[in-house]
């Protein structure tokens, strides 16, 4: 067996068929367990070496040759696979308590292979291209069947498609940088190309509208699923370019921009949340915040670029998606998350507001939650670097916990009303999962550590 | 691991209590467990006398290179008279219980006991983000507390007002981490940078309620007696500890003088108030308002073991007074050696209060002492109605009355072993004075009518719309609103797009003039 295909093919092909064969109340726990056990075999056997089980010798090679390209995995993205599959288990298990259609399991699945090969695929500029089909494949997950599609879905498929030829035209001309490295305006022409490509990709200040967007016209739980899987991707993606080019990661005015842009989001994203009326925007502007700080982070002037990347992405994942299924839970039952429509239901729906609040104060970096020791680190390293941009980082952290006492002021404001729990068993226990996750990796982060040990050899020269 | 010793039989204890509350539900011996664990703890904090300074020290983050402060807890002469306050509290508010109407194994001396373990923690937490943890925990814990306990919209929004500005009071400490972190010094508080010192006083401040003044606890709460002793005592502490932490070159600064200004405005404000409050569960917050200010001003006259001081008194003072609920002639006159305890005279729990530079702030905080002593003094001897012990069974009658003692006797101990303040002379002219015009203030009440008892009517609960301060918050706030839905409109309408690639076009223009 080769990786490819385990973790691309295989997960794929079952998307197909989830499609095609299972009702919707099995597709959860199908689609859940084939990315489990995907997470589990990524963390169990190392690619590319032969492992003895009595008698029988296993090993998965590491790479596939398709039309002459090649998709690779090396030992090292045994972790990030790991990372993927396990993330993308939560979110379809998840998927029963939502209340989203069996497409969204089935689609999923086939977005995260997609998105897998992305990051295997050599060359590697294929990636845009990869990336794009998965942005295509988001559309049947956000707009229901026979339905139009919403302004912001139309134009979250504009900016991706216009990645695409920037990041393809940047490679063509990198490979012009890369033959004559003197040559200026060459260079800059082609980090302007590259910049204007992941600016795209990343919704990056001010191409980010169709956020806020989406997560007012689509279905939270799907739109969440976008916001955690792309950005994810598109990051690992961007490193392995800032890995490859050494000028990307030397030229100083290419960082100050790449700090600036992230600077922007971080502040942006937290103030207009603050701002906002309706929870399921509010999500949206935090991700922005959040996809901020990874981009921040590429700025930096540290060997832990890597080590910090992947310390945002695991809880992010998991904040993102116990505040998603809050927000679907909420949704059936106002449906709309307007404040006004919302006032009260801490009383009547206690667990899904308090992990909704939780999640919201994760993603702020409130101590003891998943998000604070990634963020704690991020400060630190700022403040050695630049006191004014901790500032920045700080304030827009401050919008979100603004959003988040806001959120919690709306819930709990009602006269007199009984506490009861309306959830049902299923909500409970992947919310109650979930909260406890938010509450292990903020306490002990330290359990990520097999997971994030072996991550810098993929990016060898980052760390440098 | 001492530090562990005891917060462990505390937690232990409360986790027992919850067993058998599943299991034996009608068990009658829960309470002997309850004070069993009250008991051991409170013994193991003396225990530390024997090998402090020492430390304790949690499993680092990982990786490394990320996190270089570990999660710390240090037991020495600033942690300890908290701890064994924090213990004795804690004991004394199971003992008491014995004679609250209600007497079943109840969540209230589970949530005592575990917040006692949390609150030694706090105490002992050597370095910001230890403390930024245990913090996060307390203000969680109370919130949800908080939220079970009240009804009506207006009480719940003034639950979570106070919960904001406790979390703000975090993000303040966390910010000062940063700076010290920026600085090159996160190891723990006493490497801490001078640039980070004024951000540690404002992060107390803001939580304790004294910078800008507010009352960060609602008063309507049905959490009273017993938990809500230990809650908002505990709370307070937990806070207070920071202040003692302060490096004292960062109070060389300018606004220096205008911080203890402010917090002396509370103080009075705080004093004020517990003399004219109604009753002594009314009057708490302004007795926490007032003790918190004068802690305050001790650290920024450069007197941090007047904190500590200050500290012990609001636990074991407040908590005595706090606790008492049934009507016992004898030890209300017991109870009047706590104004010893308040008195700064030599050797009293609070003699080293005053050692720092007051300068021209003496006479303030003079009045402010003698304003809060007058006002314990007048709750003490004037009690409400109240109910009488001789309903209860010969064992609770007992009990009961140890448990208010054993508070008493702890400051009376606590001003002559153990720590830096102890057996300490002080500003004995100064305390004299004070105690002086304290005793014309309790000559006074009944006989002046501005000194009677009146309920708070210019400055509320956090929640209070009428303070300027917040109105002006909330006009910013609302501006804010308009500028931002007139940006998300423009960004998100029919020519959102064009917009946004003007936008783009115009950043990297901008971008690319720096560039070659």
């Amino acid at each position: 067996m080769s990786a490819p295909l385990l973790w691309i093919v295989v997960p794929f092909l079952g998307g197909v068929l989830i499609l095609l064969l299972l009702r919707e109340r099995y597709s959860a726990w199908a689609g859940g367990a084939l990315s489990a056990v995907l997470a589990l075999i990524a963390l169990i056997f190392p690619i590319d070496t032969a492992l003895l089980l009595g008698t029988v010798s296993l090993k998965i090679s590491p790479s596939i040759q398709f039309f002459g390209r090649s998709f690779e995995f090396a030992k090292a993205d045994g972790p990030l696979l790991a990372i993927i599959y396990g993330v993308a288990a939560l979110w379809f298990f998840g998927t029963e308590a939502s209340g989203t259609a069996n497409r969204f399991v089935s689609l999923g699945l086939m977005i995260v292979s997609l998105l897998t090969a992305s990051i295997a695929v050599e060359p590697f500029l294929f990636a845009a291209l990869l990336l794009e089909i998965a942005a295509m494949l988001v559309i049947p997950l956000l707009v229901p069947m026979y339905q139009k599609p919403g302004r912001g879905v139309v134009r979250f498929l504009i900016y991706q498609t216009l990645a695409m030829p920037f990041i393809l035209f940047s490679g063509w001309m990198l490979a012009g940088v890369e033959a004559s490295p003197g040559d200026l305006g060459t260079t800059t022409q082609a980090g302007t190309m590259l910049g204007l490509g992941f600016a795209f990709l990343l919704a990056v200040f001010p191409l980010y509208n169709w956020i806020p967007m989406l997560m007012e016209e689509s279905s939270p739980y799907a739109t969440g699923f976008l916001l955690w899987a792309l950005p994810t991707f598109t990051v690992v993606f961007a490193l392995g370019f800032l890995d490859r080019y050494t000028w990307l990661r030397t030229t100083p005015q290419l960082a100050s921009a790449i700090q600036f842009a992230g600077i922007v989001m971080v502040a942006s994203g937290g103030i207009f949340a603050s701002l906002q009326r309706h929870i399921g925007r509010m999500l949206g502007y935090a991700t922005i915040a959040e996809t901020g700080l990874l981009i921040l982070i590429m700025g930096l002037r540290s060997s832990e670029i890597v080590n910090l990347t992947f310390l945002i992405l695991i809880p992010r994942g998991l904040a993102l998606a116990v505040w998603a299924l809050a927000l679907s839970i909420i949704k059936r039952k106002s449906y709309s998350l307007l404040f006004s429509e919302v006032q009260g239901l801490a009383r009547s729906y206690p667990i899904t507001v308090a992990a909704l609040i939780l999640a919201h104060l994760s993603m702020a970096g409130f101590p003891l939650l998943a998000g604070f020791p990634a963020r704690l680190a991020i400060w630190q390293e700022l403040a050695g670097q630049s006191l004014s941009t901790t500032v920045w980082v700080f304030v827009g952290m401050l919008g979100l916990l603004v959003a988040a006492i806001r959120t919690l002021a709306v819930f709990v404001m009602v006269e007199e009303q009984k506490w009861g729990i309306n959830e049902s068993w299923v909500q409970i226990a992947m919310l109650g999962l979930g909260v406890i996750g938010l509450f292990i990796l903020g306490m002990f982060p330290q359990i990520l550590q097999p997971f994030l040990a072996d991550l810098p050899s993929l990016f060898n020269r980052l760390g440098q | 691991m001492l530090i562990l010793i005891s917060c462990l039989l505390l937690f232990v204890t409360a986790l027992t209590l919850i067993i058998l509350r599943v299991l034996q539900p009608t068990a009658r011996y829960t309470w002997l467990v309850a004070a069993s664990g009250g008991i051991l703890s409170l013994l193991s904090v003396f225990l530390w006398l024997t090998q402090m300074p020492f430390e304790f020290v949690l499993p680092a983050w990982q990786p490394v290179s990320l996190f270089a402060t570990p999660i710390l807890f240090r037991a020495d002469e600033i942690s300890w008279p908290f701890s064994i306050s924090i213990a004795a509290l804690t004991l004394a508010t199971v003992l008491t219980a014995s004679a609250r109407p209600v007497f079943v194994n109840d969540f209230a001396w589970m949530g005592a006991l575990a917040l006692g373990g949390v609150g030694i923690l706090a105490v002992t937490a050597d370095n910001p983000l230890t403390l930024l943890l245990v913090w996060a925990f307390l203000d969680l814990t109370e919130l949800l507390t908080q939220l079970r306990s009240v009804d009506g919209k207006a009480n719940n929004e003034k639950v979570v007002i106070s919960f904001s500005t406790r979390a703000f009071g975090l993000a303040l400490l966390l910010w000062a981490n940063i700076v010290s972190a920026g600085e090159g010094s996160t190891v723990n508080f006493q490497s801490m940078s001078a640039s980070s010192g004024l951000f540690l006083v404002a992060a107390a401040g803001l939580r304790l309620g004294v910078f800008p003044l507010h009352l960060p606890y609602s008063s309507e709460s049905t959490l009273r007696r017993g938990f809500g002793t230990s809650l908002r005592l505990i709370s307070a502490a937990s806070s207070m500890v920071v202040l003692a932490h302060t490096p004292v070159e960062s109070l060389n600064s300018i606004i220096t003088p205008f911080l203890i200004t402010l917090a002396l405005i509370a103080s009075v404000y705080g004093g004020w108030m517990w003399l004219r409050a109604p009753d002594e569960l009314n009057g708490r917050p302004y007795w926490i308002i007032s003790l918190v200010s004068l802690s305050m001003v001790s650290a920024l006259s450069g007197n941090p073991t007047g904190v500590i001081a200050w500290g012990c008194a609001l636990i074991l003072v407040g908590g005595a007074l706090f606790l008492t609920s049934v009507q016992i002639t004898w030890l209300n006159r017991v109870m009047l050696i706590s104004v010893w305890s308040l008195s700064t005279l030599p050797f009293s729990l609070t003699a080293s209060a005053w050692l720092g530079r007051l300068g021209i702030f003496t006479p303030f905080v003079i009045a402010t002492q003698a304003l809060t002593v007058a006002g314990f003094i007048r709750h003490v001897v004037r009690p409400p109605e109240r109910e009488l012990l001789d309903t209860q069974p010969g064992w609770a009658r007992a009990v009961y009355p140890t448990g208010i003692f054993l508070l008493i006797i702890m400051q009376v101990t606590l001003g002559l072993i153990g720590w830096n303040g102890a057996l300490q002379v002080g500003a004995w002219l100064q305390a004299l004075i004070a105690s002086l015009l304290t005793f014309g203030l309790v000559w006074a009440t009944p006989r002046f009518r501005i000194l009677n008892p009146i309920r708070a009517h210019w400055v509320t609960s956090t929640a209070s719309r009428l303070n300027g301060i917040y109105q002006g918050f909330w006009t910013l706030y609302r501006v804010l609103a308009r500028l931002s839905q007139a940006i998300i409109v423009t960004l998100e309408g029919e020519g959102g797009i064009m917009w946004t690639l003007l936008f783009l076009a115009l950043f990297v223009s901008i971008l690319t003039q720096g560039s070659p």
